[in-house]
């Protein structure tokens, strides 16, 4: 895992699993990530992650596609993920489905996708079909679409930034 | 796996310290630690995760392979010289810039109005921040002249010429509630030439080396300011232009309670004819003063939390990253308490 924590992208143009994941949770975060603000080292949070993502299924791979790197991917073409989360959310799944619609671009054939939650010991399985496929691309623009905009996007409401990165940035006045 | 909630600061500082190396020692690497070796007792080891930099006030001998360690965990070293003078640092290879913001940073910085308009705040803050530290009305009608005087200038030379007029009065309100040994008569630096200089010029290098550290945690150039000239001395402008409003909260601030408790003595310092410095002990207590100061915590507004004077640093590179990505104005520190 880790796209929390996550090798940037070295492509500026490619939209990765931490891109998804931030338009997901918060537009502003994205659009600030796309330019260069990178706070992650700095939390507790992240580098909590981080242990949790080194310390769960050891034996599996990265599998690094440059613009984003999926925890593990298992025969029939999986997609694995792994959260450090307690509580599933949106932007999880959101993340996994454009791992998928990633590799199906590059020929493999997808099955589907899996999100672990180590902590509570559950898994939420994502399903790969049209719809899926269109969601996917459907984000994938929106996240284009921010990280494009001149101006940054409002904040969210002070109570939804609990535990983000970004908090001292953008509450810091 | 499952950590407690509690442990997890405690287990992961992901912020890590700063450690203060006030006496002479070798720095080492072994594994994933540092080894500090001092001459007298055992080797002190300290995790890398645990360290954000390290503060080097006396000799101190490092070898490639600690300081390959310390940059690939992004810890920088700062060096004070016998002085106080900082003189110079190590920083990681590789740095948070982004082209993003340092586009902006440079943009914004050669546009001459909006320079001038920043380093006049800043110019204005340091020294509202300086009356605040003395907590004296008498500074009143300078600062008034000040006010008057800055909106003339139409350079930064002009402008650290009418800082440097309102600074000469603040000193001489500051060195009537000295005892006569601290007195400043003036400020003199390389090398300062008293005892209260020498406190003053340990103090702002102390400060100056947070800022750039803080620096170093944004996206933003060290070297691209608005106040100070490109060829400052240190030149890594942007970092002394931040020092400033903060200077008056460590420096003269300290100065007058170390006074009025008696926290200084004579014998701190080494005082020759036309040199001052601190002596070993200076050193210490000066090194324990600050890091006390730097962990004192104040209710922040915004973020509904505590934050120490160290944060504050931070959260003021934050502002000057936020002025360059969204032109948001930037509004340089002033104590809200």
């Amino acid at each position: 895992m880790s796209p929390d924590s996550g090798l940037p992208a070295d492509d500026e143009s490619a939209v990765g699993g931490v891109h998804i994941k931030y338009l997901v949770h918060c537009p502003r975060q994205l659009w600030l990530y796309a330019r260069g603000y990178r706070p992650e080292q700095r939390s507790d949070l992240v580098a909590f992650g981080e242990v949790v993502d080194d310390t769960t299924f050891t034996r599996r791979r990265d599998v690094d596609l440059g613009e984003a790197k999926i925890d593990w991917v298992t025969t029939g073409a999986v997609v694995h993920e792994t959260k450090s989360s307690r509580a599933p959310a949106p932007g999880h799944t959101a993340q996994v489905r454009h791992y998928c619609l990633l590799l199906e671009r590059r020929g493999v054939n997808v099955r589907g996708g899996v999100v672990h939650y180590p902590l509570i010991r559950r898994t939420t399985d994502v399903a790969w079909d049209d719809d899926a496929r269109a969601e996917a691309e459907d984000t994938e623009a929106q996240a284009q679409a921010v990280i494009a905009a001149s101006t940054a996007p409002d904040r969210l409401l002070r109570g939804k930034c609990r535990g983000c990165s970004y908090l001292d940035y953008c509450w810091g006045d | 796996m499952l950590l407690p909630r509690l442990l997890l600061g405690r287990l992961m500082p992901a912020v890590g310290r700063t450690y203060w190396l006030t006496e002479p020692c070798r720095i080492r690497r072994e594994d994933n630690s540092v080894r500090i070796e001092r001459p007298d007792g055992s080797p002190v080891r300290i995790p890398i995760t645990d360290i954000r930099d390290l503060v080097v006030f006396d000799h101190v001998d490092v070898n490639t392979s600690a300081l390959s360690l310390l940059s690939r965990n992004g810890v920088t070293v700062h060096i004070l010289d016998h002085y106080g003078n900082h003189a110079g640092h190590f920083s990681p290879a590789e740095s948070m810039s982004s082209a993003t913001v340092v586009r902006r940073q440079v943009e914004i910085t050669a546009d001459e109005e909006q320079r001038l308009a920043v380093a006049r705040s800043l110019v204005l803050a340091t020294a509202e921040n300086l009356r605040w530290a003395l907590d004296t009305d008498l500074l009143d009608s300078a600062l008034e002249a000040l006010k008057g005087a800055l909106p003339e200038c139409r350079s930064n030379d002009a402008i650290m010429g009418q800082e440097g007029n309102f600074r000469r009065t603040a000193w001489a309100v500051l060195d009537s509630r000295l005892p006569p040994w601290l007195r400043m008569n003036g400020r003199t630096r390389r090398p300062p030439t008293n005892a209260g200089n020498a406190f003053v010029s340990y103090l702002n290098a102390l400060v100056y080396a947070r800022v750039l550290t803080a620096l170093r945690s944004t996206p933003l150039h060290p070297a691209i300011g608005f106040l100070h000239a490109d060829t400052d001395r240190r030149r890594n402008t942007l970092a002394l232009d931040l020092a400033e409003p903060f200077k008056p909260l460590f420096a003269e601030r300290l100065l007058r309670r170390a006074a009025s408790q008696k926290h200084l003595k004579e014998s701190d310092f080494e005082t020759d004819v036309g040199r001052a410095s601190l002596s070993k002990d200076g050193r210490k207590k000066i090194a324990a003063l600050v890091r006390e100061e730097l962990a004192t915590t104040v209710h922040h507004r915004g973020l509904k939390r505590k934050v120490s004077y160290e944060e504050l640093m931070h959260l003021e590179a934050l502002k000057v990253v936020r002025f360059c990505l969204e032109g948001t104005p930037y509004k340089p520190f002033r104590p809200w308490w």
